[in-house]
């Protein structure tokens, strides 16, 4: 009787620290995040530009991400199509202010800093822009509940995310729809002053290593009216790397 | 165990190039130069080879001919690229690069770039370049032993180069090369100077980024030197020594951008002066803009009789770039270079397309304005169409 008595609190204790974390979206982003958590990441990425008029252009990059949330750095380099082979951005993310991030073009020599009001320019002619490619910290922004909405079939809870002051963003306040089984991240909506400036879908959500990951991102831009799908092969968790091949020589080191 | 070998060599071995054809169209004719048309082809190769994570090979090799000799027609392989004309094989880089932390070794053929702003790099002491055509220049590769050490936000770069590699100055039989009024013929003979030349530059990565850099050696572009009655003029690359630095500043609207140079010249055989840029940037939309001046002051007149100098040719003057993305595989870009005096003036309009994941088409029309005595002016017959195609693997 009193293993039924200890069971029944354990479980409406559960239950009382889900509905206060249901109800907190810092706390429902935080536990997105810790479940993404790993301590370096590879992938290799197939983009499909799809322009405005249904024209397919095809582009593919390597990514390596050493580090988690806030406090990362990721090397991300072209390997298709032949003309930007080898063309790198090197993006330092910090928890407490906007990242650092320079680009590499091997036809120059030369590596250019992505100054922060260029960040929202697209990226090398894909729908995302150089601020879409860097890592949201939790602490960055505040949050605020929208709601409860199905996405897709999977019962998501939806929350508003505006970057807080200090924080340099083209976007003025984002929509974040969190799955509520696995609390991965399925959609963003970002807005500037309540119109739709670029939708980031995540789908083929699977299991990698204990992390739940989308393996699709399909990024719409909506004043284009164009979209990139990034498929994502070969991802990889918890790889052992060095820091050493995430500066600004390591991406010039590189062919 | 063979096929192991080979996939395990594949594995560690990138590789990546181009076909390039190109036709230049000038509707005028040159005082030295009837010639309107010239095609010009080339193919590069290069390849990367990294047997282990600190070490790789990296090789570039370049094939090329025209139809204006102004590419050697004899095939050999040329290592040092310090001909008049263009090789017609030559190797553009071959070099072993070791890292270890955050050292940097790279001995061998290579391309080094120093310096922050564009068109004009005061501090760029290590590019050589193919000035054939003066205005579309492109970089020479050069042997040296270069070590890089990063800690943090600091980087030291510092380079030494056995010998000289001369910049290459046009062909005095083509329209590039501007004949001075009333000079009877003459033959150039050339003076390379076979000592070696070094440098050191640090640079900073912060919220605002900064380098200095030094450099000992000889200037890559020539002086001239004539002697009254004598058919042979002297073509010299004076001694040189560089103090220089550039700076980066990102502010909320536009990014400033400042590049500037002391040069002297020890055995005061050409003009010690200063160079200096300062340029701002800015993205907005799908456009790009650069704009800024170019500056330069003598601080001491040199022995000199003349020099070919784009470098100093492009200063006293307002420079200028916009460029704008019309779509991913399209984009237009637009050049300029007027001297503060309007006496020159320098404008290229380009409009780029790809084709698939391989082709490129490129096409552009250069047009050269101002008077005989002005650097830029004084190729004021030389506008010209360019169309490109370019193949990339």
């Amino acid at each position: 009787m009193n293993r039924m008595r200890s069971f029944f609190r354990v479980l409406t204790l559960l239950s009382l620290s889900a509905t206060a974390l249901a109800q907190d979206p810092r706390a429902i982003i935080k536990e997105a995040q810790d479940r993404a958590k790993s301590t370096s990441q590879r992938y290799e990425g197939t983009l499909k530009v799809v322009d405005g008029t249904n024209k397919v252009t095809e582009k593919r990059w390597n990514f390596e991400r050493i580090g988690s949330h806030g406090n990362s750095k990721s090397m991300l380099r072209f390997s298709a199509p032949a003309e930007v082979k080898g063309v790198a951005l090197l993006v330092v993310n910090h928890p407490d202010r906007s990242s650092d991030q320079w680009m590499w073009t091997p036809a120059i020599g030369r590596e250019r800093r992505i100054a922060l009001q260029d960040r929202s320019q697209r990226f090398f002619g894909t729908d995302f822009s150089f601020e879409d490619l860097e890592e949201r910290d939790t602490d960055q922004f505040d949050y605020r509940l929208l709601g409860e909405e199905a996405f897709e079939g999977a019962d998501c809870w939806k929350i508003e995310s505006k970057p807080r002051q200090g924080k340099v963003s083209q976007y003025t306040h984002s929509h974040v729809w969190v799955r509520k089984d696995n609390y991965v991240v399925v959609q963003i909506e970002n807005f500037k002053k309540g119109e739709l400036i670029r939708r980031a879908k995540y789908t083929n959500i699977q299991r990698v290593q204990n992390i739940w990951t989308a393996h699709n991102v399909e990024m719409f831009d909506a004043d284009r009216k164009s979209r990139t799908i990034l498929s994502i092969e070969k991802l990889q968790y918890n790889l052992p790397m060095k820091d050493e091949n995430f500066t600004i020589q390591a991406m010039r080191r590189e062919p | 165990m063979p096929v192991l070998l080979l996939w395990m060599l594949l594995q560690s071995f990138t590789q990546r190039g181009f076909v390039e054809t190109q036709g230049i169209v000038y509707p005028q004719e040159a005082v030295n130069d009837d010639a309107h048309v010239i095609g010009e082809a080339q193919l590069r190769y290069e390849a990367f080879y990294k047997p282990w994570s600190s070490f790789q090979l990296a090789g570039a090799l370049d094939l090329r001919s025209d139809t204006h000799h102004q590419t050697e027609r004899e095939l050999r392989l040329d290592w040092d690229d310090r001909g008049r004309q263009r090789p017609m094989l030559s190797m553009q880089r071959l070099s072993a690069q070791y890292h270890h932390g955050g050292l940097t070794i790279e001995a061998g053929k290579q391309l080094v770039r120093w310096g922050r702003t564009d068109i004009v790099n005061p501090t760029d002491r290590f590019a050589p370049r193919d000035f054939m055509t003066v205005v579309d220049n492109e970089f020479l590769g050069i042997h040296a032993v270069r070590g890089t050490y990063e800690r943090g936000s600091n980087t030291i770069d510092v380079i030494w180069s056995p010998r000289l590699t001369p910049s290459r100055i046009p062909l005095l039989n083509q329209r590039w090369f501007i004949p001075p009024p009333g000079v009877p013929a003459f033959e150039l003979e050339r003076d390379v100077p076979e000592g070696s030349q070094s440098g050191v530059r640090w640079s900073h990565v912060g919220s605002v980024e900064f380098a200095a850099a030094f450099y000992s050696g000889f200037d890559n572009l020539p002086s001239f030197q004539v002697t009254p009655g004598n058919p042979v003029v002297r073509e010299t690359y004076p001694e040189l020594r560089m103090f220089g630095g550039d700076i980066g500043v990102p502010l909320p609207l536009v990014s400033i951008k400042a590049e500037a140079a002391y040069f002297q010249s020890p055995d005061h055989s050409s003009d010690s002066y200063v160079l200096y840029v300062v340029q701002l940037e800015r993205q907005t939309g799908e456009w790009f803009f650069v704009g800024g001046y170019g500056g330069e002051a003598i601080t001491e007149h040199g022995t000199q009789s003349a020099d070919f100098n784009p470098v100093r040719g492009l200063t006293r003057t307002i420079l200028a770039r916009a460029g704008y993305t019309i779509d991913t595989n399209r984009s237009v870009a637009f050049e300029t270079a007027v001297r503060e005096n309007f006496d020159g003036l320098w404008a290229k309009a380009e409009y780029s397309q790809a084709f698939g994941q391989h082709w490129r088409l490129t096409t552009g029309f250069t047009l050269i304005r101002g008077k005989a005595t002005d650097f830029l002016g004084q190729y004021n017959r030389n506008s010209h169409a360019v169309l490109t195609v370019r193949y990339s693997f």
